[in-house]
Order: structure tokens, then C-alpha cells, then sequence
């Protein structure tokens, strides 16, 4: 049985052992090195993806579970040449140290935002509960993400 | 790898009979996979076959009755918490199941996971199922039978050689029932004690009917009916709190890296106050 799913809009197909995460086929067969290998358990959220729509641990999932799903890494958040919203945030504010937390943390973003695009600081930081920073503090990625709403007050 | 092996390796059966055959032939059933997926971190084989339970839809469903709430093995604990929010009397589940772990692991992990990960020390639906006085449906391929959650935890090991968990029916009675759980952070880990309470009182707020279920200080989440005992026949102000830390020695509690033994008895008459605290609240709500 090999596995065929969606992955970044393309159809693909993974013919290794179906019980292997989806984690580390990205990774290693796909090449996707975007979607982050860090504590294996499914508390730091740095290996979060897209699973139909919805943010999931990768790194708990066997990739064998995503037959016939869309899944989505860090590399189609957004389009080729373009940020997303968060991933721009991101950039102007300078938030990003090592770069190993962030992946996860658009991902877990770009899903809590469509559902509440105007959050207080307090429902953004309950909405990383899953998403560990060792570097930052936290606090310069929540004004990031507020300044989303100012965004979206001036596009209108 | 060729295909043919693959195709053994992970099943995915669309009933229950199907997965039974798969277990019987020594494939592990798989839910979210939440707990499967760690076993080489727990230094357990991962070399046998998975059978996927996903694709059984009867696995998915919740059903609401006037008297019940009956739960598929395979209802994750964020698709609980939103179902079982307007239902007051089951607030320890609604809380149990929409505090536990992170977001992404609650849109994964089910309900049956969190039964029967056998070693898993902290699950916080365990204690809330426990108070609630749920039953467990079993299916194997010679019988069904429905049992206490209690009785089936106790046979835990020798339940998973006999037949896969498919139901959780939770009774819908009169009364109150609320969670806590102490951390060491705020949010995001397994809890280091937890508690949940159910309380119906009569109309002078005395307590007619307590349990208390205790998770994550011994190995296995149990009753405190030493408590329940004292509380019986109360008035619902009596200070819950004091009354437990004079009870501590029921436990034996764990040592473990998380916490040790003595801290998680020491949070327990807190985490009493908080649950009682909820229950207040939710009373005020109704009057």
C-alpha cells in the first residue's frame, strides 16, 4: 500500500513503511526540512502541520493516517514568492532567533486566525499553548500578531 | 519497500470485526496515535503491525440522550469538549477534555487513547469518567460486554489481549461536577495531580451525592473515598479543602522526574478548593 495524499497542493506518494511519522518522511523523503524535528512527544509544536485545514503534530501522526488527505507544511503556507499575513508579521517585527519554533507557529497562526481574526493577547497566547520558544520571551511574537488586526483595519 | 509488505503493516479496517481480526493477529489498534507513536521514547517495540481505527465511522459518533451521553472509542477530546459544553452536569468532562495537553494534540488524542494507554499515568478524562460513574463498552470476537470504567481499568492489561474498546456511556444526573488540575506551567502539560467532582446537593445544599476521582498522583487515577465519605451528608459550604488534607494518606503518591512524591500530595486540598469553586460557580449559574 503505498500512501497517496495531497502534500503542498501536489500529488504525491510515499512507499516506505506506512507506520513511519509523517514528521520524518517529510523530512528525509520529501525534503521538506521546514516542518522541525525537536522533541518528538507532541509538546513543542515545532513539527506542526496542516492536516485537512487543521494544525496536527507531525510528529505523532504515521504517515499511513494521511491516505487521501491534504496536507500542508510550512513551504505551501503561503504562495512561492509571497508571506503569508503571519509569516510577514514575522518579518517585520523581527521576531524570528533560531528559527527552530517558528514553523509550527505559523502553522498553529494561519489556522487560529481565520477562525478569530481580531484575538486579545490573551487568547493568542492560549492559542500557543502547544507552540514552545526558548529564545524570545513570547511577548514581541504576540505584537506581531496584534498588528494583524491593524492590518486588516486598514485594508478595509 | 514493497507494497505487499507495507499493506501489512498498516490495516485499516472499516468495522469493528475487521479490527478485531487485525488485533487478533497481533496488530495494535491505533486511535490518534498519540500514545502509540511514543513507544520507542518509552523504550516499547513499535515492530508490530498498526491497525488504524479511523475509518470506523461508529468509532466517530456521539449520541446525546436524555439520560446518557454515549462516546465513540475514537471522538478526539477537543470534538468532546465542544459537544459536552452545554451539558452542565458533565462539566468535569467538558473541562477534562478541553484543558488537557495543547490544542494540535487535542484535535488528535481520543477518549479511548486516554483509557487504554496502558502506562500513561496522567490522563485527565480517566479521573473525569471515573467521577461521572462511566461505563466502557468491549468488544471481542466472541462477546460485548459492558463494564464500570473502574472495574475495567483495574483489568486493564488483560483487556487489551481481549477486545477493543468502542464506547463510552456517560449517565446524565442531576448535580454539578467540575475539574482541576495543578501544572507546572499554566497550560500545555500533563498535570502533575488532578481531580474531578461530582456533587448533587438537596435543597438545603447538603451534599446527597459525591465522587471524587484523583488522576496523576499514583499510577492509576482512583476514587478518594475517604473524602467522599466525610463529605456525605454535609452542607455543600463545609470547607472540602480541610477536610482533605487531613485524608492525604489514602495515596502513595509517585516520584517521578515531572514531581515528586510528597508535592503532588500537597496540591490535592487546592485542587479540591478549585473543583468545589467551579461547582459553586456553575450552581449560582442555574439559580
Amino acid at each position: 500500500m503505498a500512501v497517496t495524499f495531497t502534500l503542498n497542493g501536489q500529488q504525491r506518494r510515499y512507499s516506505g513503511d506506512p507506520r513511519t511519522s509523517l514528521m520524518d518522511a517529510l523530512r528525509r523523503d520529501f525534503r521538506l526540512t521546514g516542518t522541525k524535528d525537536v522533541c518528538g512527544e507532541g509538546f513543542c509544536g515545532a513539527c506542526l502541520v496542516h492536516i485537512d485545514g487543521v494544525p496536527k503534530v507531525s510528529c505523532l501522526l504515521p504517515i499511513g493516517a494521511v491516505e487521501g488527505a491534504d496536507v500542508t507544511t510550512i513551504e505551501g503556507v503561503g504562495d512561492l514568492g509571497t508571506l503569508n499575513p503571519v509569516q510577514q508579521a514575522f518579518e517585520d517585527f523581527d521576531v524570528v532567533q533560531c528559527g527552530m519554533c517558528f514553523p509550527g507557529m505559523v502553522m498553529t497562526l494561519s489556522h487560529f486566525l481565520q477562525d478569530n481574526p481580531r484575538p486579545s493577547r490573551d487568547e493568542v497566547k492560549s492559542a500557543l499553548v502547544g507552540n514552545i520558544c526558548r529564545c524570545t520571551g513570547y511577548e514581541r511574537i504576540i505584537d506581531a500578531v496584534m498588528s494583524l488586526h491593524n492590518s486588516a483595519e486598514g485594508r478595509k | 519497500m514493497d507494497s505487499a509488505n507495507t499493506d501489512a503493516l498498516f490495516l485499516r479496517p472499516t468495522d469493528i470485526k475487521a479490527a478485531l481480526v487485525a488485533m487478533d493477529g497481533g496488530a495494535v489498534p491505533v486511535a490518534g496515535g498519540t500514545w502509540v507513536m511514543r513507544a520507542s521514547l518509552r523504550g516499547d517495540s513499535n515492530d508490530q503491525a498498526f491497525v488504524s481505527l479511523s475509518q470506523i465511522d461508529a468509532l466517530h459518533e456521539v449520541a446525546e440522550g436524555e439520560d446518557f451521553l454515549r462516546i465513540g472509542a475514537l471522538v478526539t477530546h477537543d470534538h468532546l469538549a465542544d459537544f459536552a459544553r452545554n451539558l452542565p452536569e458533565l462539566g468535569a468532562l467538558t473541562q477534562a477534555a478541553g484543558m488537557s495537553a495543547n490544542p494540535a494534540i487535542r484535535r488528535t488524542a481520543t477518549i479511548g487513547g486516554n483509557i487504554c494507554a496502558r502506562g500513561f499515568t496522567a490522563a485527565d478524562l480517566v479521573p473525569a469518567l471515573l467521577a461521572l460513574n462511566a461505563t466502557v463498552e468491549v468488544h471481542s470476537s466472541s462477546r460485548q460486554d459492558t463494564t464500570p470504567i473502574a472495574e475495567y481499568l483495574q483489568a486493564r492489561t488483560q483487556r487489551r489481549a481481549a477486545g477493543l474498546l468502542t464506547t463510552i456511556s456517560v449517565p446524565r444526573k442531576r448535580g454539578h461536577s467540575a475539574h482541576a488540575r495543578a501544572l507546572l506551567r499554566k497550560a500545555g502539560e500533563y498535570p502533575i495531580a488532578n481531580i474531578s467532582a461530582f456533587i448533587d446537593m438537596d435543597a438545603n445544599n447538603t451534599i446527597k451525592t459525591v465522587r471524587i476521582a484523583v488522576g496523576a498522583v499514583e499510577a492509576m487515577p482512583k476514587r478518594w473515598h475517604s473524602l467522599e465519605k466525610a463529605l456525605l451528608g454535609q452542607p455543600f459550604s463545609a470547607d472540602a479543602a480541610d477536610m482533605a488534607r487531613d485524608l492525604l494518606d489514602d495515596f502513595t503518591p509517585r516520584d517521578s522526574v515531572d514531581a515528586p512524591d510528597w508535592y503532588r500530595l500537597r496540591v490535592l486540598p487546592g485542587l479540591v478548593r478549585q473543583a468545589f469553586a467551579s461547582i459553586t460557580d456553575q450552581s449560582r449559574e442555574d439559580a
